[in-house]
């Protein structure tokens, strides 16, 4: 699961050497979306500061 | 037709000109896109060599750099758009704020480290300055309009040129090696927040053999 943002990367990236670029960009913005919701999966520790 | 027969204000002549003109512009983003796969090539020197295998954190941060790869390569195919840098600045900020975040995590003295520090500096802490000059440096390639101009008619289609074409097949390299490690590395699942071995390539225990 950790992988996608980079095969998803690696779509769009293959899909801009096609010549496809809206598609690619959607590819982009779905691995995009894909990143971030890893990292809240993975950002469960409280911080030790103060803000 | 000589160079005085064109109108000063042809397009031809004000591409010219310009400080950042299409053509700079591409060079300059070969450059970036090929900065990029120094970043994400050291990482994988560091991964390898040294056996620093990379936090989840980290392998975000890495994702987050092949999208600023990614708006650096559409510059270099279709041309450069203010899209395509926004794509590459979006991308900085998402690493830039998992780096943060996990600069954050070990803010405190005292708090443990993730890795051996390079130059001084954690490879997270190297991240977020280097999410800051991303985005900074396509701030300013931004301030350049000129670059957007569609080309002149007596001007020949853009190629990719040496530099860019380089720059692909490492982009897509590191982009597509990158993956096969994080699956090696985490399976199908996430990360282990620790990660000691790779996962997939952990050798079941013996079974016991006592009836």
């Amino acid at each position: 699961m950790m992988s996608i943002p980079f095969f998803g990367l690696f779509l769009a990236f293959a899909l801009t050497c096609v010549g496809w670029r809206r598609v690619a960009i959607a590819a982009w913005a779905l691995s995009l979306v894909g990143l971030l919701v890893l990292f809240r999966l993975h950002a469960t520790d409280a911080l030790n500061i103060v803000l | 037709m000589s160079i005085t027969d064109i109108p000063a204000d042809s397009a031809a002549i004000r591409t010219r000109r310009a400080f950042v003109s299409p053509k700079r512009s591409h060079i300059l983003n070969a450059i970036g896109l090929l900065a990029i796969c120094a970043v994400l090539g050291f990482a994988f020197l560091d991964q390898f060599v040294n056996g620093d295998l990379p936090c989840p954190l980290c392998i975000l941060q890495r994702a987050g750099f092949v999208g600023v790869g990614l708006g650096l390569a559409l510059n270099l195919k279709f041309g450069a758009r203010p899209s395509h840098y926004a794509i590459a600045i979006l991308s900085a900020m998402a690493g830039g704020l998992i780096s943060a975040r996990q600069m954050l995590l070990h803010i405190v003295p005292g708090t443990g480290t993730y890795g051996d520090p390079f130059l001084g500096l954690h490879f997270y802490s190297w991240a977020f300055l280097l999410s800051v000059v991303i985005v900074a440096g396509c701030a300013v390639l931004l301030l350049f309009d000129r670059q957007f101009e569609p080309l002149p008619a007596d001007v020949a289609p853009r190629r990719l040129g040496t530099l860019a074409i380089v720059g692909f097949f490492l982009f897509a390299a590191l982009s597509l090696g990158n993956g096969a490690s994080t699956v090696l590395e985490c399976g199908q699942g996430l990360c282990p927040d620790n990660p000691t071995s790779y996962l997939l390539l952990d050798k079941e225990p013996p079974a016991s053999t006592t009836p």
